[in-house]
This record gives structure tokens, sequence and C-alpha cells, in this order.
């Protein structure tokens, strides 16, 4: 297991929904957090750090994955050696101890300052976390990304409550898509977040148009730093099937 | 006449960045986008710019499946042809 030290942690429990504890990850510039995290992680996962050029996103994913490493041990009751990560075929993560899969269900989103981590004991979940800024592109994203009743709606809106949507309806959209573990090979203007969390609910449920089986529990978890939300798949009883 | 693999390379040049430096990806293009850390948003965007300047059809899910922006430029050229 993971001791704690001088160096204290940069991640805290955020918030829970349903089985899922959801943590909030500090990706400010930070060497000793940043020194830790290395230690802990694989040598497969300090060759990828070294392979990003550019000092920001080696530091996100190193400290997100250090922390998730963190997580994942405290909970599995596994040194941080016994701890491997697989990738689905469109590149979901998923855990193992001793080369045996978990069924722990987990996944990362970072942001530029802040990142998240979803984990529950089973149900397949996706997150995403976005820090909101005006761009000047949000149109051709809003024309890539949103359904047709998203679109009339974000055309209705000016200004600030303009960024607000869309960064609210991108988040939803890329959790649910990487809850189903296809990210973008899921073109995401082909589903609409549900009418009430569109109108503002934070929370609400789900059904992929071609995948109707599952009813996804979506939740807003943006705050007023950052959008963000969660989607959830809620735990399959007996006969409960998760084909969608 | 620039090929499309230098088109790709200097669009990405002109368009990207990462926490506000420009994005210099290697001349063979053997990397994706999110291995040099561009964020879902800004890929989503680049291949707006990318349908605008190669009058080719692209959506984001297109991008998802390409595992490099080699396979992105050899892609372009295919439907180019
Ligand atoms: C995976 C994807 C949804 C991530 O989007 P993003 O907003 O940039 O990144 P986020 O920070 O929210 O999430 C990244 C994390 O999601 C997880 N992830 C990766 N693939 C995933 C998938 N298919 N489903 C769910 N989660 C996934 C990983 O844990 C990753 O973090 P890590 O690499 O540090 O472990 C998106 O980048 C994608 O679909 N990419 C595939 C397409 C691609 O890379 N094309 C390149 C062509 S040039």
């Amino acid at each position: 297991m993971l001791r704690s030290s001088a160096v204290g942690w940069w991640w805290r429990p955020f918030t829970e929904v349903a089985e899922a504890a959801v943590f909030l990850i500090d990706l400010a510039p930070d060497a000793a957090h940043e020194a830790r995290a290395l230690e802990w992680l694989s040598v497969t996962e300090r060759a990828r750090s070294r392979r990003f050029v550019h000092a920001g996103p080696r530091r996100r994913f190193t400290l997100c994955r250090g922390a998730l490493r963190a997580i994942l041990c405290h909970r599995l009751g596994c040194d941080s050696q016994r701890l491997t990560f697989g990738t689905s075929s469109h590149g979901k993560p998923f855990a193992r101890v001793d080369d045996m899969p978990e069924p722990i269900s987990f996944n990362v989103s970072h942001g530029r300052s802040h990142g998240l981590i979803a984990v529950a004991p089973r149900g397949r979940l996706g997150v995403d976390i976005e820090e909101r800024r005006a761009r000047e592109d949000l149109e051709d994203l809003a024309d890539a990304v949103l359904g047709p009743n998203e679109k009339r709606e974000f055309g209705l809106l000016r200004g600030d409550a303009r960024t607000q949507f869309f960064f609210r309806m991108w988040t939803l959209k890329e959790a649910l898509m990487k809850a189903l573990g296809l990210g973008f090979s899921l073109d995401p203007a082909e589903f609409e977040v549900p009418i009430a969390v569109r109108r503002g609910a934070t929370t609400g449920t789900f059904r992929f148009p071609d995948r109707p089986r599952v009813l996804w529990r979506v939740d807003d978890l943006g705050t007023e730093d950052f959008a963000a939300a969660l989607a959830l798949e809620p735990i399959p009883d007996r006969c409960g099937s998760s084909d969608g | 006449m620039a090929t499309t693999a230098e088109r790709v390379r200097q669009l990405v040049a002109d368009n990207l960045e990462v926490d506000g430096q420009p994005v210099a990806v290697p001349a063979d293009l053997s990397v994706s986008l999110t291995d040099v850390g561009v964020p879902s948003m800004d890929f989503v965007a680049f291949a707006k710019v990318l349908v605008r300047e190669f009058d080719v059809p692209l959506t984001p899910d297109d991008c998802a499946g390409f595992s490099s922006l080699k396979d992105l430029a050899a892609y372009i050229d295919a439907q180019a042809a």
C-alpha cells in the first residue's frame, strides 16, 4: 500500500454518486507531487510520461496516473507493483492485479488545472472535466457535437450562457461516451442529453438510441471552476444485462 | 506543391497549441494528437479546420479511428483521389 508522507496528497474526495466515489485531482505544477507520482508509475507508464513533448500534458498524465494508482491500491488492498492496466479495444483502461482483471470500475479525465477520477465497485462509468473558456470556434464545436434539439437551444443563447450550455453538453456527452468505452468512436451528434438535464436538472437518466437496453444515470458535477459530468451504469441485478 | 502530410503538419502548427505553446509534430506524422497532449475538444475543432482546408468529409468519430496523424493524412489523400 502507498504510505502517506510529508509530500501530502494531491487528490481529495469530491463527491459520491450512488456507488461511485469521485476524486478531484490538483494538477497545478508541484515538483514534489510529480516526483512522488512518478515513483509509483510502472516502467511503461514512466516511458509514456517521458514521451510527452510538453511539460503540461506530462504533468497531468503523471499526477492523474499516480493518484489513480493510489486510489485503486487502497480499494483493492494491493501494492502498486501488483497493479497493472489493460486497455479495451478503444483504449479504455481497466485494472489487473497479479495479471488478473479486477471488476472495479474507474475512469479518469484531465482538464488544465484539475482532474477527476471516478471509481465504483462495479458497473461501467465515465467522467469528464473541462475548464470553461470563451472560444472563437464554439460554433464549429457545437456543429460537430450537438444533436438537432441541442443545436437549436444553443442557437437561442448568447454570451456566457452559450459557453456554459456548450461546456455542460460537452462534458455530459463525453462522460457517456467514455462510460461506454468508445470515446469519440461514437458520434456525439447522434445522441442528445436528456431534455430535463439540458434545461438545468443536475441528474437524469439516459438511453443511447441504438443501445436502448441500459438506462444510464448522468450527473452534472460542474462547479464555478469547471464543467464536469459523470455517467454511470446502474449495478445490474442478477438477471440484468450490460450489453448496451 | 506541398504534400498532404506537409499541409497537415503546417495546419497543426498554425491551429493547435498546448498550454499556449505551438504544437510541433515529427515530419513523418508518426504521433497522434492525443499522444502530443492535445485535448479532445481541440482535436474536434481541428477536424473542422481539416474539412475546410481539404474539402473532405471528416467527423470526430472518423478521426478517432486513426492511430496517428500519418493515417489521417492517408485518409485525406484517399478521399481526394
Ligand atoms: C479517449 C478520449 C475520449 C479522451 O478525451 P480527452 O477529453 O482528451 O481526455 P480526458 O482527459 O477526458 O480522458 C483521458 C483519459 O480517458 C481514459 N480513456 C482513454 N480511452 C478511453 C475510452 N475509449 N473510453 C473511456 N476512457 C478512456 C484514459 O484513462 C485517459 O487518461 P490516461 O491516458 O491518462 O489514462 C478521446 O481522446 C478519444 O476518443 N480519443 C481517441 C481518438 C484519438 O486519439 N485519435 C487521434 C487521431 S490523430
